[in-house]
């Protein structure tokens, strides 16, 4: 053996043992949230503060799941939480709190370990981070106070952001944008309130799903069925939805996983687990089709009925919980996703032009719902009138149009606000009517198959007369009149 | 002194040089202007009336052969397949036990559909690139006759009828169907159909035949388009029904159900007419079943799930007990399960508005459909054995057929018939073509609306600038090579240029399909040849006195009394031979109310008899309505001295084209 080859050996033994250390080879680790056991939530500070207390952090957890394989992935934070791994499997994004009085944002680390990089400067803070197509992280902002995340008057929107450009904000609701996550198909699933006229009310919580542009704003899930609060929805591998459910708002032993299937969402809500899962605090999907869970361990044979959350494993068809695989007795586990490379999803070319102003909006039939009219009348909509919430959460008129012999509506109307519709019948006494809870993009061009319409349901192939013209164009200005 | 002639030979060649150019330039304008009668045309190539030669374009080349399998058949005992193999003239057996091909026959002429007598000993065989039906002794695959039918024949059915023997075969190129007798081979009956007679089946013991036909046609562009099934009693051939599937285009699959009465259609639901803002919610078009009861009641049914497609519907058989129907999607790779008992009771107790809203509820399916299959690319014919338990399925543009336990539904192996031509760019772009996993959801793939690469016959409205101002009709992609730009309003420079992110934005809504796919697809596509509109035994024939005075009248400069016809009126100025169209802009009095711009481009005319509809938004039905009810001023050439007898003659030269 010549020394030049010698040489290349040693190169190339070196390159090997170099790769198998690096910091990226994690494949089969787990990133897992703990939570310091005892430490109790800070008063008058975020949700965040209050779900991730002081100490919590954003762990690598490497086969076998002991103790001792633990890499912190959060260090030098505060406080870290919600961890999100992009689908390439080698970088994690996490919301966490700086010592720098930036309060809560994004942060981005290696797989394998390093030093966190902050990649969100939002104002008010940053949580609830997501990966969409073309790595562009998807999050909500701001983060409001503790207890507020339904009745803050600066409700939290998601916003997305393409590597090295600015955020681009997604959403316009009135209510919260929140817990999102990325579908295969591209669409960002969030959870926000149920349209309500009045937003002091209880919130009703449920799915939405909106394109990574934030074109196209639709119901997915359980705005009709369950109970009131709902967060953390993930996409599993078998064509279900799971999300976790309980009776009171924000995260805590109360909750349990339930799922839908994306086959016929509005129609499949159940549990998802045929055993007793009470004190769920998240649920992943692995690749090879099991479930990671953090759940508490109270109840679970050997374990004490103390509250406290530990890592499971649930294969497929498992009719128990079984034992944790990871536990660690000064922590709560609260959160687990897997590191892998995952099929990227579906990217969207979008039509949205930022320079506009208006988009526009075609109503096939106003008259096509599933409720009964208000009053009781039979008869047809004669106008659309159309509100949209300005300012502090002022719902002013933008004005109303003609609906068309057939139902039909095309009506040119401001982008970035929340949008609501009543039809009018010829009295202009009001038929049905939607409390603003829509949007438009500059420049988008969307449809509805009619007022409050079913779910899931395709239109009819008709040819709508409002077509025939152009669309009547509605503006918001300083005259706009309170309904 | 040298310096002194090299200025003084830069000085006197410059401004020769100008004028040459300047006068070569305005020579050339001037002659494009006066040429083409357009004295408002710009700077144009010379390529735009100086063509290629049909010869030289890509379709017109030598192109590798596939084993894309067609139709398929089992013989009685179930122990042997039969499998068309089109693309390579043969028809190939395999043996069901070992999954071996055991011989393959010569059979000329495209075959592609197959049926069998009920002994199994005679294979008849549709063979659709020479408008025949050829007979096989299956002892020795040997052919036997052969019959002329109609235009490109795609599927044959063997039915035993009270009088006898007899075949009925769909030609999907002459809008007809064909009822032969096998012994003699002979055409005894040719019936009109709906518009591409695609398949058959054959229900009630044969007294009753029933053809799916492919593409819809409808009263008008802003009207409800229909795909007839077309019942016929293959006794007589008589027409006993014509059956309407209400939105519904490329019904290509059909089948009886045993011990219900059914016969079902796979089907695409199309929303032609609601303008394309979107693809999700089905608003572009939706996989669909329609079930066809003996009351003559249909009813569409989704294939498709609230948040995902299955594109292509094609083949469709249902099992011996009545009890499951199996659904081919070529666009997603699957095969669609379907419990047809489920289906059964919801009938029963649906009112007619549920029955009639059912294929618009993209959640019901979740009711019925029990699985779906993984195949491999463009699943398209299947083949159940006699007794139901196993499932064949022809994976076209893989060279192989699936064979699927029908049970448990797992797959119990494959007949390799080719090696899929991985190495042909034209194969590996037909496979984008068929794809839908470019679109958003996989709702739909380039196929969906261009069958074999050709027309649906319907316009769409893409979300263009705005909403409901961008109808149009949709082009053939056959023989398009040579004819760019493309696009209806001539913006296209090329199909990539179509294809690609412009694509992505108004229809399928996903990031655009990569680079190397789309050079593919390209290619493929610049591979399409036109479609042949006469029958074969005609092709290259002369042409008949009314063809002849049709293309007298097309080549016209002047009128019968003397009157020159404008150049620019003149058809075969604009419609310039070999490629029918100079590709320029031109404006021939069609602009609708809400067309941004007067001026459209101007469409090749090959194949142009089997393109209808016509005109840029598809307002003319047929070729005769552009000058009987679409003409204005004679701007779409000069027509208002035409007879009657004389569009006659031009529509039937048009159709030779």
């Amino acid at each position: 053996m010549t020394p030049k080859t010698c040489a290349w050996l040693l190169l190339g033994a070196a390159t090997f043992l170099l790769a198998a250390c690096h910091p990226e080879s994690t494949q089969g680790s787990v990133v897992l949230t703990q939570v310091p056991s005892g430490v109790p939530a800070s008063r008058d500070a975020t949700v965040l503060d209050a779900r991730y207390p002081h100490g919590s952090r954003v762990v690598l957890l490497s086969p076998p799941f002991g103790a001792q394989s633990l890499r912190v992935l959060s260090e030098g934070l505060e406080a870290a939480g919600d961890p999100c791994v992009s689908w390439d499997g080698r970088s994690v994004y996490f919301a966490g709190k700086g010592r720098d009085g930036q309060g809560w944002q994004i942060y981005k680390v290696a797989a394998g370990g390093g030093s966190p990089e902050r990649v969100t400067e939002a104002p008010g803070g940053a949580m609830d981070p997501a990966v969409a197509a073309h790595d562009e992280l998807v999050y909500s902002s701001p983060v409001p106070m503790a207890g507020q995340l339904w009745t803050s008057t600066e409700a939290p929107a998601l916003y997305g952001m393409l590597p090295g450009k600015a955020p681009r904000r997604l959403t316009f609701g009135p209510d919260g944008a929140v817990n999102s996550t990325v579908l295969r198909d591209g669409r960002v699933l969030y959870v926000s309130a149920a349209a309500r006229d009045n937003a002091r009310s209880q919130p009703h919580l449920c799915l939405y799903t909106v394109n990574n542009d934030g074109t196209e704003v639709t119901a997915y899930a359980g705005q009709d069925d369950g109970v009131d609060a709902v967060r953390r929805p993930r996409e599993l591998g078998d064509g279900r939805i799971c999300f976790l459910a309980s009776q009171a708002y924000g995260p805590g032993s109360a909750e349990w996983a339930e799922g839908v299937r994306s086959a016929a969402p509005f129609a499949t809500r159940a549990n998802l687990f045929p055993f007793p899962g009470r004190g769920c605090r998240s649920v992943e999907p692995t690749p090879e089709g099991e479930l990671l869970v953090c759940a508490d361990t109270s109840g679970v044979a050997g374990r004490s009925m103390t509250a406290h959350a530990a890592l499971f494993r649930v294969a497929p068809g498992a009719v128990e919980l079984g034992a944790p695989v990871f536990d660690d007795p000064e922590w709560n586990s609260i959160e687990a996703t897997c590191i892998a490379h995952r099929d990227g999803p579906a990217g969207h070319t979008t039509a949205v032009m930022p320079g506009a102003s208006q988009g526009t909006i075609l109503c096939l039939n106003a008259n096509d719902s599933s409720d009964p009219a208000a009053n009781g009348s039979g008869s047809p909509a004669a106008h659309l009138r159309v509100t949209a919430i300005v300012g502090a959460g002022q719902l002013r008129v933008l004005g109303s149009v003609p609906v068309a012999p057939d139902g039909s509506v095309l009506v040119r109307l401001p982008a970035g606000v929340p949008l609501g519709f009543d039809t009018l019948d010829g009295a202009d006494r009001v038929l049905r009517h939607q409390p603003p809870v829509v949007w438009l993009q500059p420049g988008e061009n969307r449809a509805c198959v009619g007022c409050h319409e079913p779910r899931n349901h395709s239109p009819r192939n008709v040819r709508p007369l409002a077509v025939q013209t152009d669309p009547v164009s509605l503006v918001l200005s300083g005259t706009n009149p309170s309904p | 002194m040298k310096l002194k002639r090299s200025l003084f030979v830069a000085m006197t060649a410059a401004p020769a040089l100008m004028a040459v150019v300047l006068g070569g330039g305005y020579g050339l304008r001037a002659h494009q202007r006066i040429k083409s009668g357009r004295p408002d045309l710009g700077f144009v190539s010379c390529n735009h009336c100086h063509q290629k030669s049909l010869a030289k374009l890509p379709w017109a080349q030598l192109r590798p052969h596939h084993d894309s399998p067609g139709g398929m058949v089992l013989s009685p005992d179930g122990k042997r397949l039969f499998i068309a193999l089109d693309d390579k003239d043969e028809v190939a057996e395999a043996d069901v036990a070992t999954l071996a091909v055991l011989r393959r026959a010569k059979v000329p002429g495209g075959p592609f559909g197959l049926a069998l007598d009920g002994s199994g000993e005679r294979l008849f065989v549709a063979c659709s690139h020479v408008d025949q039906v050829a007979v096989l002794d299956t002892h020795d695959l040997a052919e036997k006759g052969r019959v002329i039918v109609g235009v490109r024949p795609t599927d044959i059915a063997f039915c035993q009828t009270r009088d006898g023997e007899h075949l009925v075969v769909t030609n999907s190129g002459s809008d007809d169907i064909s009822v032969l007798t096998p012994s003699p081979l002979a055409e005894v009956a040719r019936i009109s159909g709906g518009r591409e007679p695609y398949a058959v089946t054959v229900t009630d013991g044969g007294r009753r035949v029933y053809v799916a036909n492919r593409m819809a046609v409808h009263d008008g562009v802003l009207a409800t388009p229909a795909s007839e099934v077309t019942v016929l009693d293959p006794a007589n051939g008589h027409i006993v029904d014509r059956l309407a599937l209400d939105s519904a285009h490329m019904a290509e699959g059909i089948t009886a159900v045993p011990k219900k009465g059914w016969v079902l259609n796979s089907m695409i639901r199309v929303r032609n007419l609601v303008p394309i803002t979107q693809v999700k919610d089905g608003w572009v078009m939706t996989s669909g079943l329609a079930i066809s009861q003996a009351d003559g009641a249909v009813t569409q049914v989704p294939l498709d799930e609230a948040n995902a497609y299955f594109s292509d519907p094609s083949g469709v058989v249902a099992s011996p007990d009545g009890r499951r129907a199996f659904v081919a999607s070529g666009g997603s790779d699957v095969v669609t399960v379907v419990d047809l008992d489920w289906l059964e009771s919801w009938l029963a107790r649906a009112s007619a508005a549920e029955r009639g809203d059912a294929i618009l509820d993209m959640a019901f399916s979740y009711h019925y459909v029990l699985a779906r299959i993984p195949t491999g690319c463009n699943p398209k014919h299947l083949a159940l054995s006699p007794d139901g338990s196993r499932l064949f399925v022809a994976e076209r543009l893989d060279d192989g057929v699936l064979v699927v336990d029908s049970a448990s539904l797992k797959p119990l192996g494959r007949i390799v018939l080719g090696d899929g031509g991985r190495d042909d760019p034209i194969r590996q772009g037909e496979r984008v073509f068929t794809r839908a996993r470019y679109t958003f959801q996989g709702g739909f793939d380039c196929r969906s609306c261009h069958a074999d690469g050709h027309v649906d016959g319907l316009s769409y409205d893409f979300d263009g600038s705005g909403v409901g101002d961008n109808l149009l009709d949709n082009r053939s992609l056959c023989g398009v090579a040579g004819t760019e730009p493309f696009k209806w309003n001539g913006k296209n420079p090329t199909l990539q240029y179509q294809d690609g992110p412009r694509f992505a934005r108004v229809l399928m809504r996903t990031d655009p399909i990569p680079d190397p796919q789309l050079d593919e697809l390209a290619t493929f596509i610049l591979h399409l040849p036109p479609t042949r509109t006469v029958p074969w035994d005609q092709v290259g024939k002369p042409l008949t006195p009314a063809q002849q005075r049709g293309r007298d009248l097309f080549f016209a400069t002047k009128r019968p009394n003397g009157t020159p016809i404008p150049r620019s009126r003149q058809c075969q100025v604009c419609h310039r031979p070999p490629l029918y169209t100079n590709r320029l802009i031109a404006s021939v009095g069609t602009q609708g109310p809400r067309d941004p711009k007067e001026g459209f481009d101007t469409p090749h005319l090959i194949g142009v008899g089997a393109s209808a509809p016509y005109l840029h938004d598809g307002r003319a039905r047929t070729l005769e309505e552009i000058w009987t009810v679409y003409q204005v001023n004679d701007l779409h050439g000069v027509s208002s001295y035409w007879t009657k007898l004389q569009l006659n003659d031009m529509v039937e030269y048009l159709k030779t084209l």
